[in-house]
């Protein structure tokens, strides 16, 4: 039992990053219903910007603003000469499909370029200490992690119930052409949503590198867990990407430990959510139905 | 598209037309039938690395460009049929190119059972889903390695005999023809088999059952409703398509003798994918084209940059990407046909203009 409830708790830490960089997945699902394939790279891009400060001699707090400025930089510069001119996503699916995936290969290889193909390594936020509780040790770093994502999450909240801009930005979500009949400058806002995703990226970025060591491939894995957490909760949903990102994480560090055949591979019950959701509640736990006319 | 353009050739269909048409395909097997003689055994080897890539995008062409089924993830049964190769070669002495066979029917079923879930995940989703197979495919080998060999890799052998004794030994395409080389013989071998999958691929397209593919990419209900069993149609391409990654596989696991998980990533599936838009989705050259041209740049000009720069490599092809669903989502075919068009467009205006129309 210990040892499960052990397991467990590393895995709702873990699960606390993929529901971050799910929050950002679900930014840009909901203003510009693409599925990001490029999210992960973007986030390792602008963690590999937070490295180059942190080991130029900068506090790591503020060479971690400094990753999510660049990374802001990034994804609305990446919406403004990549995505928006590609068009509706549901219309023409393959070519944004292909655009991100474009981007995909862009960011990994100008990150081998300017960063060299060697792991870099990165300390932990919150250092390396644990606490234990009811006989369980938990590293500071997971404690940190759950935190962090809490603030995030009130953070989006507050943008978006209580300011005019995140009001602005619900309404282009929800129709954007009436946005901008009503003077709401629509691509502008596209823009800063994909800016914001992959700032919040970033944190989820220099959360994991401790762990994995920071090279090219840093997020292959964890987009495919951010993927899951959306699809369980619902695409279009910031609550369902954190309930889906904890039951990720859970799952995926849970049977492994108990399932011989996962053993090897974590990615493999998330891979069955995915399919399993999309086969038989496609709109997740806390989406909105999607209904087709014909 | 291509509806325009062959209308247009067959308004005043003429001997030199039709000579005009031939031409292009008798220079080009020309030149296919020369090239292994004129370069070193490396660029050989090199060639036959592209055939193979071909192949797979042939396959993710019929699903992707002319279904509109989209696959991120065709490197996996690329790797499945590489992977059943080695193993019925290895482990049950089947002859090479019996596994080919075995490995394409394995990946037809396989194509089937991905093609189930696919009637109902769709566009975006069925994108998400298969990257998410491309990703897992190198640790699922991973997990398997009783069979697979796992990250220390498979190798490839049968029994041959060797120096008076049956023994297992790496395998090899021996030349059974005087005065061709191995890997000349092995090129042909290859050639032979892209050329009869592409024209098998052409007929498909060019039949009923091609334009009922094409027609339940267009619209699926207007399909449905003119009497084409709409399910079956996608579930078999996904099966065709699959069967046709896998003999590109079977043909890369041939080629290569040893098989790693770190050659079947979601980078593979991606390369694949390049060929097909690079060359022109839904033509049936295209994915050829877009092959070579993906060979020619990774092997041939990357490799003169220095090291340091190599990884341009992945941002040029990116941003190229873009670039080709900005300018001429066609790509290279597309991008010809247009020119044809035009081309084809000022000449019969020229033709027709004897007094200056009236306006």
């Amino acid at each position: 039992m210990r040892d499960f409830l052990q397991i467990l708790l590393v895995g709702i830490g873990d699960g606390a990053v993929y529901a971050m960089l799910g929050l950002g997945l679900v930014v840009i699902y909901r203003s510009t219903g693409l599925l990001n394939f490029a999210q992960g790279e973007m986030a390792m891009f602008s963690t590999f910007i937070v490295w180059t400060m942190w080991s130029l001699g900068l506090p790591m707090w503020l060479a971690i603003l400094g990753g999510m400025a660049g990374g802001f930089c990034v994804g609305a510069l990446v919406h403004q000469v990549a995505v928006r001119p590609v068009g509706d996503p549901h219309e023409k699916p393959l070519a944004v499909v292909i655009v991100t995936i474009g981007l995909f290969l862009g960011l990994n290889g100008a990150a081998q370029l300017i960063w060299g193909t060697l792991d870099r390594s990165m300390p932990p936020l919150f250092g390396r200490g644990q606490v234990t509780v009811f006989g369980v040790a938990v590293a500071w770093q997971k404690i940190g992690a759950v935190i962090v994502l809490g603030v995030m999450v009130l953070l989006f909240y507050l943008l978006f119930q209580h300011t005019k801009l995140g009001l602005a930005m619900r309404a282009v979500a929800s129709n954007s052409e009436s946005a901008s009949l009503v003077g709401i400058p629509v691509p502008r806002l596209l823009m800063l949503g994909w800016g914001l995703a992959a700032a919040v990226g970033t944190v989820a970025g220099v959360f994991i590198a401790p762990n994995l060591g920071l090279g090219t491939n840093l997020m292959q894995l964890t987009l495919i867990f951010g993927f899951a957490a959306i699809t369980l909760g619902g695409f279009d949903s910031l609550v369902g990407a954190v309930v889906g990102g904890f039951v990720v994480g859970a799952l995926s560090s849970v049977m492994p430990r108990y399932i011989t055949i996962f053993e090897k591979m974590p990615l493999a019950p998330a891979f069955i959510l995915i399919l399993a959701v999309l086969l038989f509640r496609p709109e997740g736990l806390f989406g909105k139905k999607q209904v087709t006319r014909v | 598209m291509s509806a325009t353009a062959t209308t247009g050739a067959s308004a005043h269909r003429s001997p030199g037309d039709w000579a005009l048409k031939v031409a292009p395909w008798v220079v080009l097997f020309v030149i296919l039938a020369i090239v292994p003689f004129q370069f070193p055994s490396f660029r050989v080897e090199q060639f036959c690395f592209w055939m193979t890539l071909a192949i797979a995008a042939c396959g993710l062409n019929l699903l992707t460009g002319y279904n509109g089924q989209i696959s991120v993830g065709h490197g996996a049964l690329f790797g499945i049929g590489a992977y059943t190769t080695g193993i019925l070669i290895t482990e049950f002495g089947v002859p090479l190119f019996g596994a080919t066979v075995a490995s394409a029917v394995l990946c037809f079923a396989t194509g089937i059972l991905i093609g189930l879930p696919a009637l109902r995940i769709k566009g975006l989703y069925l994108a998400l889903v298969t990257l998410a197979v491309a990703t897992l495919f190198p640790l699922l080998l991973e997990q398997f390695s009783a069979i697979t060999g796992g990250s220390g890799g498979l190798q490839i052998t049968s029994p041959q005999l060797y120096r008076g004794e049956m023994r297992e030994r790496p395998i090899r395409l021996e030349s059974p023809v005087a005065g061709l080389e191995n890997d000349q013989w092995k090129y042909f071998v290859f050639l032979g088999i892209t050329v009869v999958i592409f024209i098998l691929s052409r007929n498909l397209i060019k039949s009923r059952v091609g334009r009922s593919l094409v027609a339940v990419r267009d619209n699926e209900v207007a399909a449905e409703s003119s009497g084409i069993p709409v399910s079956q149609v996608k579930i078999v391409t996904f099966g065709l398509s699959a069967a046709i990654a896998g003999i590109g596989g079977s043909l890369f696991a041939l080629d290569q003798g040893q098989l790693y998980p770190s050659s079947f990533t979601i980078v593979l599936s991606i390369y694949i994918l390049v060929a097909v838009v690079v060359g022109g989705a839904a033509s049936i050259i295209g994915p050829a084209i877009g092959a070579v041209f993906y060979g020619l740049f990774s092997d041939v000009i990357v490799q003169q940059m220095p090291d340091r720069i190599q990884p341009a490599r992945a941002v040029i092809l990116g941003v190229l990407l873009i670039l080709l669903m900005l300018l001429a989502p066609g790509g290279i075919v597309g991008g010809f046909r247009t020119l044809q068009a035009k081309w084809s467009a000022r000449r019969s205006s020229a033709l027709n203009s004897g007094p200056d129309p009236i306006v």
